[in-house]
């Protein structure tokens, strides 16, 4: 019962990793920017929906301001720092240490702002019910898997048949091409970050009411997402899919063998081993460099 | 005021250590490590470990904190030599991570959270140095050393090598140079290197815990080398300088919360580095627009 316990709270958690390093795993494979402050995005939406839900706006306006928050960081972060550095070289070294920086000034501008402690939205969601005996599941775990469920169909609808989701997918196989054809690879970057910045949304979101929210938690948001597009496979959006599953899974069933404090050391053992063994990943097209 | 500036002196030349050998391995051989304080860390425990249990002398210390820092950067080389960048930049974020936990964890060794405390000073040959006035002259000359040695490095054959891999590494190889041995000997060089500012650090404070080993301080040290001038002689000790000096130069500004000094200073490194990446990706050290650093 504990394992089917675990398994369920696993896929609670994957459900999440899965949608944020879905995010990352996006807008890397198909711009090549390092985006260290995806995590940061994370904490925005987390933050911005905690804030407009305490001041007595309720969830729906909360979301809505998490999600307006989520795209407006992405895109300036794109326009103002990406775009300009991409101009000159655009190594992969410059354009990380830049939205790394950025990651760290968000992430104390929200410290002084909210406080370095932990805070969590209080919903009767959380609480935990009894659907089998000895077995405690919330609400919010059905939301997080729903949740994933819709925003990867919406996605995968999006990938495979729409105009914008057909140039994405090109412009990650070749932007020469994309150039060549008469389509502007900056608006379609745009677009990238548009997307991958609203898929960290409802899991920040629900992140805030599960495992609550505090100002440092971008790194840890970003290891699980570097994690999953590594282990998935880096530009292959299903395989990060799976790997960010797999990733909570894998977090959430080493309790039956180890303590909490171990479960970031299971993430990166599994990592270790596949940048070793596979560093082309679950799906990935090529290996590393 | 003059055990003010002591203290500064002394952490400025620990930090310059620091900045100096990750400059070593991302300046020059283009691994960019974000678990450099891992290696301080593990320098700290190493050297703490000895000179509580056995014998503070540093000619016991310093080679037990070298080798324990050498040998923990094989499992960061391993990763190093089949990979670079965006991966190696996630293995060394998921080994801070672990090595936080494993520090804290650990209690026989690293006294958990609560640290280790008393310390033994640092005992150069039979001599126990331990007023500040005297410390500096051993941080300033452990830095010149590990200055002296990486200058030696960068110029000679093997120094060549690395920037010829951090460049390209197809064409460093088809060279015939053995890429793989040349990364895991710059890795381990600059961890052994690290664990002495580790050992420094510890007999200086004479009480450690895992807070100054975090991932924090890793991005620290990062941040002094890239806003010093990465893959430049001076520029990490400039960064290092800077950096060290922000948080007194903030607590003289009185408009700002004093008691937000930590964050207020990260907020203002945080944007230097964007801004420079932007604009100025050499560092302050630098050169305008460098063309050499690790273009894939």
């Amino acid at each position: 019962m504990l394992a089917l316990q675990l398994t369920i709270t696993g896929l609670q958690t994957g459900a999440l990793y899965a949608l944020t390093a879905v995010g990352f795993s996006l807008i890397f494979g198909s711009t090549r920017i390092f985006h260290f402050a995806h995590g940061a995005t994370f904490i925005i939406a987390a933050y911005l929906f905690y804030f407009v839900n305490v001041s007595g706006y309720g969830m729906i306006l909360g979301a809505i301001a998490a999600t307006a928050g989520a795209i407006i960081f992405g895109l300036l972060l794109n326009r103002f720092v990406y775009v300009p550095i991409q101009r000159d070289e655009g190594s992969f070294f410059t354009i990380f240490v830049a939205s790394f920086g950025i990651g760290i000034v968000v992430q104390n501008v929200i410290g002084m702002v909210f406080g370095r402690g932990f805070v969590t939205v209080q919903t009767p969601l959380s609480f935990s019910v009894e659907i089998m005996e000895g077995l405690y599941v919330s609400p919010l775990a059905w939301i997080s898997m729903l949740c994933a469920a819709i925003s990867f169909s919406l996605l995968w609808y999006f990938l495979k048949y729409s105009q914008m989701g057909k140039a994405l997918r090109a412009l990650s196989d070749n932007p020469e091409l994309v150039r060549v054809f008469g389509m502007n690879p900056r608006f379609i970057s745009a677009c990238a970050f548009t997307i991958g910045s609203i898929l960290v949304v409802p899991a920040a979101i629900i992140s805030g009411a599960t495992s609550g929210l505090n100002p440092a938690m971008g790194h840890h948001v970003m290891l699980i997402s570097l994690a999953a597009t590594i282990v998935g496979g880096i530009g292959s959006v299903a395989g990060t899919l799976m790997a960010g599953l797999a990733l909570g899974l894998a977090e959430s069933l080493a309790l039956l063998y180890v303590d909490s404090q171990w479960t970031e050391a299971v993430t990166f053992a599994i990592l270790f081993l596949f940048i070793i063994v596979r560093p082309s990943g679950l799906l990935g097209r090529s290996a590393a460099h | 005021m003059e055990a003010y500036l002591l203290n500064l002196g002394i952490l400025i030349s620990i930090y310059s250590i620091l900045g100096v050998t990750l400059n070593f391995i991302m300046g020059y051989a283009g691994i960019y490590s974000l678990a450099h304080a891992v290696f301080f860390g593990v320098g700290a425990y190493a050297g703490t470990f000895m000179a509580m249990h056995y014998n503070a002398s540093i000619f016991v210390t310093l080679p037990v904190a070298m080798a324990a820092g050498a040998f923990l950067s094989l499992i960061l080389a391993l990763p190093a030599l089949r990979v670079r960048g965006e991966y190696f930049v996630a293995a060394s974020l998921g080994l801070q991570v672990l090595a936080v936990t494993i520090f804290s964890e650990w209690k026989s060794v690293t006294g958990g959270i609560g640290g280790l405390i008393g310390i033994p000073p640092l005992d150069v040959a039979g001599f126990e140095v331990f007023k500040p006035s005297q410390f500096i002259f051993v941080t300033v000359g452990a830095l010149i050393i590990i200055l002296f040695i990486i200058n030696r490095l960068v110029h000679s054959s093997f120094g060549r090598s690395l920037r010829a891999i951090r460049d390209s590494e197809s064409a460093a190889a088809a060279f015939g140079k053995n890429v793989p041995l040349i990364k895991t000997i710059s890795v381990v060089i600059s961890s052994a290197l690290t664990a002495v500012a580790g050992v420094l650090y510890a007999s200086y404070l004479s009480f450690i815990n895992v807070e100054s080993f975090k991932l924090d301080t890793s991005v620290l040290i990062m941040a002094m080398v890239i806003i010093g001038g990465t893959g430049t002689q001076s520029g990490p000790i400039v960064g290092a300088a800077l950096l060290l000096l922000l948080p007194s130069l903030i607590s003289y500004m009185d408009f700002l919360p004093q008691t937000e000094i930590g964050s207020i200073q990260q907020i203002i490194y945080g944007l230097g580095m964007a801004l420079l990446m932007i604009y100025r990706p050499g560092g302050i050290v630098g050169r305008k627009k460098q063309s050499e650093t690790g273009k894939e």
